[in-house]
C-alpha cells in the first residue's frame, strides 16, 4: 500500500533569500501573464459569459450529426461549440451582438427550433447587466481579501508573520488567475466563488504555521516541521476532493463544479509553494533577526 | 446517571442534530407547502422532503429591472399626488398621467412610459415647478411593490405553481426583479412578462377622411367582474365576459355610462341593423364604413368587431348601463385566455427589460434531473477521494474512520437543514456542499495530529489541553472562511449566495457540533482508562 509521508525538509541548507526567491519568481510571473493579458485583451481573465454578455444554449444531441446541424442553425458564428458526451449535449456559445442585443435569445432559440435542434438550457446575460456583475464580483473578493487580512491582524498582533499570511493567501489568488489564462479557462460566476474559497481555505495552513512557531513552545524547525506534517495531510486532502471534482464534473459538463474544482485545486497547490517557502522564510526572519530589533 | 451524559456531551449533541436533520428530511411534517388543490406527495419531489431549484427541477429563472426614471427628493407642495402626476404629465407629450407615480411617502416622481428619455423628464420636472434634487434611472418603492404584485398574480392566473417574485438589489443600487417558475420554458415566461398587459378597448369610426380614433372608451380597471375565458357556441373565436362597473363617485360618470355614451355618440345603433352589417376594420383600416370597437393589448389592435343590433339599441336607449354585460370576443382561446390573465393579473406599471438589461436562465426538466444524478456522483466521488487520502495518511481505521464519519454527518446535517429551511438545492449549493466536507476533513486532520503527537495521549487532562490547542487554529480557519464567504452571502451574484450559505452554514455546524464530537470520539478511542 501506498503511504503518504510528508516529507522532512531540511531548511536550515538555504537562506531564507533563496526561499523566498522561488514563490516571489512565480508570482512576478503570474502577475506580468495578468498584466500581459489586460493589456491585450483589455481584461485581466478570459471573461465568460456572466462578465461579458451573451447567450448559450444547451443542444440536445439525439444521435444525427447535431455538430453539423448547429454550423448551419444559427444566423451568427457561434463563439464556441463545445461538445459533453457524458450528457448527450453540445454548449453552444454566443458573445452579445454590438447591433441588437435585444432579442438575441429569443431569435437563437426560435432558429435552433427551426433548425429541429433541442435546446435543454439557455442562458442569457445582458451586455450591461454583465458589467455590473463584473463590479461586483471585484468588489467581493476585495472586501473578503480585506476582511480576512484584518482577521489575520486581529489574530496574531505582530506585523511580520501576519504580513507572511497575507501576502501568501494574495499570491494563491493571483496565480490560479494566471493559470486560468494560460488554460484558456474563463472567468464566470463559479471562479469568482471559488477565488473567495481559496481566501479562506489557504489561509488554514499558513494560521497553523504560524500558530505553532509563535504560539507554541519548542524550537523553530521543530515547530515548522510539526505544522507541515498536518499542513500539507490538509491541503492534499482538500486538493484530492477538488480534483475529484474537477475531472467528474468536467465529464457531465457541470461547468460551475469543474471551475471551482479547477481554481481550487490550482490555488492550493500555489498554497503549498507559498506556505512553506514564503511564509516559512518570513518567519524564520522575525523569529532569529526580527525580533531582536 | 448524569455522569456519561455529561461526559460525552458532544458526542450526543452530534447524534441528536443527525436525527434533528433525519426528522427534517423524511418526516412527512416538515415537507413542502402544497399549493391549493395538491397534496404532499404531489409537492414532494423524490423520497426526501428536499426542494430542489432551477438547476436540479428544470424550470426559468429571470433577473430584470423595471424601465423608467425617478425624480429624487421631490417637493410637493402639499399638492395631491394625481394632481403632481397630471401636472408633469402635461409637460410630455409622449406620456399620460397613468404613466407618472408620484410617491408623497417616497418623496419621488417616477415615468414609467418608455418613450421618455432622461433629459425629456428632467425637463418635465423642471417646467411643473416642483423642486426636486436628481434624476436617477429605475422606479419607485411604490411601482416596484405593485410590480411585484401583478407579475406574481400573473404567474398564478396562468396556473403555474410554485413561482416567485422577488426584487433584488444590486452593488450600483440597482433594483432588480427576480422571477422563477418552475418547469416552465423560457419563451413562455417572457412572454409573460414582457408584455406589459395594458387592456383597452377603442372606438374606430368613419370620418369624411378616413378611420377616426377614440382612444380608451373601455380601460382594465373599468371592469368590475371578469368570467374566464371562453369558446364562441357555432362560430369561431373565443371571449372574455366581463361586467363595466356602473357606479361612481358623486359628481362622475361611471365607466359604464361613458362607455355607453361614447357608443350612442359613435352612431353604432345607426350602423347595425341586422346580422349582415358587419365591422369591416380588419380589411380596411384607414377607411372603415361602420364604426368598430378595437381591442387593444399594449396599444396593438389585436381583435375588431361590430356590435350585436340588440345590444347597440340598448345602449342607444340607455338601458345597458345598469347590467353592464359585454364580452371582448377575441379570434382565437388563447388570446381571450392571455387578455383574461391581463385583466385579472392588472398591467405591469413598468416595462421589464429582459433582453436589454437582464439575465434569464432556463433548464428543460430532463436536464435538471441529469445534473441531479451528475451532482450526487460527484459528491459522492469527491468524499470517497478524501476518505482514500485520510487512509493512505494515517492508516489507522480508529483515527480514520470517525473522520470519514464525522464529515459525512456534516453534510447531512447540512442536508438537514436545508429541507427545515426549504431552500432549493442547486448546483452551487451542492459545490457548498463539497467544500464543506474539504474544510471538514481539514480541521479533523488538525484535530488529530495535534492530539497524537508528543507521544501517548494517557490522560483526559493532557487530551483536553491538545484538544484545546487544536481549537484555536480551527476557530480562526473558520472565522476566516467565514469572513471570505460572508459578501457573497449578500451581494446579488446569481446563484453563488447559495453556494456562500451552505459553506458558512457547514463551516458553523463543524465548529460547534461536528469537530468537538469527533474530538470526544477520539478521546475515547486513544485514551487509556
Amino acid at each position: 500500500m501506498v503511504a503518504i509521508d510528508v516529507p522532512e525538509v531540511n531548511y536550515t541548507e538555504y537562506s531564507n533569500r533563496q526561499l523566498v526567491a522561488v514563490p516571489l519568481a512565480v508570482l512576478v510571473l503570474a502577475l506580468a501573464i495578468i498584466g500581459g493579458w489586460y493589456l491585450v485583451t483589455g481584461a485581466p481573465a478570459n471573461l465568460g459569459l456572466e462578465f461579458t454578455g451573451g447567450v448559450e444554449l444547451r443542444v440536445a444531441d439525439d444521435g444525427g450529426n447535431v455538430e453539423q446541424q448547429i454550423e448551419t442553425a444559427f444566423d451568427r458564428q457561434p463563439d464556441s461549440v463545445r461538445a459533453i458526451p457524458a450528457d448527450d449535449v453540445y454548449v453552444v456559445t454566443f458573445r452579445a451582438a454590438d447591433e441588437d442585443p435585444g432579442n438575441l435569445a429569443e431569435d437563437l432559440s426560435t432558429q435552433a427550433d427551426e433548425a429541429g435542434l433541442s435546446t435543454t438550457a439557455i442562458d442569457q446575460v445582458s451586455p450591461s447587466f454583465a458589467s455590473d456583475t463584473a463590479q461586483t464580483a471585484i468588489f467581493g473578493v476585495g472586501l473578503a481579501f480585506l476582511g480576512m487580512s484584518v482577521l489575520v491582524f486581529a489574530l496574531f498582533r505582530t506585523f511580520v508573520p501576519s504580513l507572511a499570511v497575507v501576502a501568501s493567501a494574495f499570491s494563491d489568488l493571483v496565480i490560479p488567475i494566471a493559470v486560468m489564462n494560460l488554460l484558456g479557462i474563463q472567468m464566470t460566476l463559479g471562479t469568482i466563488a471559488a477565488l473567495l474559497m481559496i481566501i479562506g481555505y489557504s489561509v488554514d495552513s499558513d494560521i497553523l504555521l504560524n500558530n505553532s512557531v509563535l504560539r507554541r513552545t519548542g524550537e523553530f524547525y521543530e515547530s515548522v516541521s510539526r505544522a507541515m506534517r498536518t499542513g500539507v495531510t490538509m491541503t492534499l486532502t482538500s486538493m484530492a476532493a477538488m480534483i475529484v471534482m474537477a475531472i467528474v464534473a468536467s465529464l457531465f459538463g457541470i461547468d460551475l463544479l469543474r471551475n471551482i474544482g479547477i481554481i481550487l485545486s490550482v490555488g492550493l497547490c500555489a498554497d503549498l509553494m507559498n506556505t512553506y517557502l514564503l511564509n516559512v522564510s518570513l518567519l524564520r526572519w522575525y523569529k532569529f533577526e526580527g525580533v531582536k530589533r | 446517571m448524569l455522569e456519561p451524559i455529561k461526559n460525552n456531551w458532544r458526542i450526543l449533541l452530534l447524534v441528536v442534530v443527525v436525527l434533528g436533520a433525519t426528522v427534517a428530511l423524511f418526516a412527512p411534517q416538515f415537507g413542502p407547502q402544497t399549493a391549493p388543490g395538491e397534496d404532499v406527495s404531489e409537492a414532494q419531489q423524490g423520497v426526501t422532503n428536499l426542494q430542489y431549484g432551477l438547476d436540479l427541477a428544470g424550470g426559468t429563472r429571470v433577473r430584470a429591472p423595471l424601465v423608467g426614471y425617478t425624480a429624487m427628493e421631490v417637493d410637493f407642495g402639499g399638492d395631491q399626488p394625481d394632481e403632481v402626476a397630471r401636472t408633469i404629465a402635461a409637460e410630455l407629450e409622449n406620456a399620460s398621467a397613468a404613466d407618472i407615480t408620484a410617491v408623497p411617502s417616497e418623496r419621488a416622481v417616477d415615468v414609467t412610459a418608455t418613450e421618455v428619455t432622461e433629459s425629456q423628464f428632467r425637463a418635465a420636472m423642471d417646467a411643473s415647478g416642483y423642486a426636486y434634487e436628481d434624476i436617477r434611472s429605475g422606479v419607485t418603492q411604490e411601482t416596484r411593490d405593485v410590480a411585484q404584485q401583478v407579475i406574481k398574480d400573473k404567474i398564478d392566473e396562468t396556473g403555474l405553481s410554485g413561482g416567485t417574485v422577488q426584487q433584488v438589489q444590486s452593488l450600483t443600487g440597482e433594483y432588480f426583479m427576480l422571477v422563477e417558475v418552475p418547469g416552465e420554458n423560457r419563451s413562455s415566461v417572457t412572454s409573460l412578462l414582457e408584455e406589459r398587459g395594458t387592456v383597452q378597448i377603442d372606438i374606430a369610426y368613419p370620418t369624411a377622411n378616413g378611420t377616426g380614433i377614440e382612444e380608451g372608451v373601455l380601460r382594465g380597471e373599468d371592469f368590475q367582474e371578469l368570467g374566464s375565458a371562453s369558446q364562441r357556441e357555432r362560430v369561431q373565436g373565443a371571449y372574455v365576459p366581463v361586467t363595466v362597473r356602473n357606479t361612481a363617485p358623486e359628481g362622475q360618470q361611471s365607466p359604464a355610462h361613458e362607455f355607453q355614451q361614447a357608443v350612442a355618440d359613435r352612431g353604432f345603433a345607426e350602423a347595425y341593423n341586422s346580422q349582415r352589417d358587419q365591422c369591416d376594420y380588419r380589411e380596411n383600416p384607414d377607411d372603415v364604413s361602420n364604426p368598430c370597437l378595437l381591442l387593444t393589448v399594449d396599444g396593438e389592435v389585436v381583435n375588431s368587431f361590430g356590435m350585436d343590433p340588440s345590444l347597440a339599441d340598448s345602449m342607444a336607449s340607455g338601458s345597458w348601463a345598469t347590467d353592464g354585460g359585454f364580452r371582448l370576443t377575441t379570434t382565437e382561446f388563447a388570446e381571450a385566455e392571455r387578455i383574461a390573465i391581463n385583466l385579472r393579473a392588472g398591467a405591469l406599471p413598468a416595462d421589464l427589460d429582459i433582453s436589454g438589461q437582464g439575465t434569464s436562465r432556463s433548464i428543460s426538466a430532463s436536464q435538471g434531473a441529469n445534473y441531479k444524478t451528475y451532482s450526487l456522483v460527484t459528491g459522492i466521488l469527491a468524499v470517497f477521494a478524501v476518505a482514500g487520502m485520510v487512509f493512505l495518511r494515517y492508516r489507522e481505521p480508529a483515527v480514520a474512520l470517525p473522520m470519514i464519519v464525522t464529515a459525512i454527518a456534516e453534510v447531512y446535517a447540512l442536508l438537514g437543514f436545508a429541507a427545515l429551511l426549504s431552500y432549493p438545492v442547486e448546483l452551487a449549493v451542492i459545490a457548498g456542499f463539497i467544500a464543506v466536507v474539504g474544510t471538514g476533513v481539514d480541521d479533523l486532520v488538525i484535530i488529530a495530529d495535534e492530539v497524537m503527537s508528543e507521544g501517548e495521549v494517557n490522560s483526559r487532562t493532557v487530551f483536553n489541553s491538545r484538544f484545546r490547542r487544536a481549537f484555536w487554529v480551527i476557530g480562526a480557519a473558520a472565522a476566516t472562511t467565514i469572513i471570505a464567504m460572508s459578501p457573497l452571502m449578500v451581494l446579488s451574484l446569481g446563484d453563488l449566495s447559495g453556494f456562500a450559505i451552505f459553506t458558512v452554514l457547514g463551516v458553523l455546524i463543524g465548529v460547534l457540533v461536528t469537530r468537538p464530537a469527533y474530538g470526544d470520539i477520539l478521546r475515547r478511542l486513544l485514551t487509556i482508562r
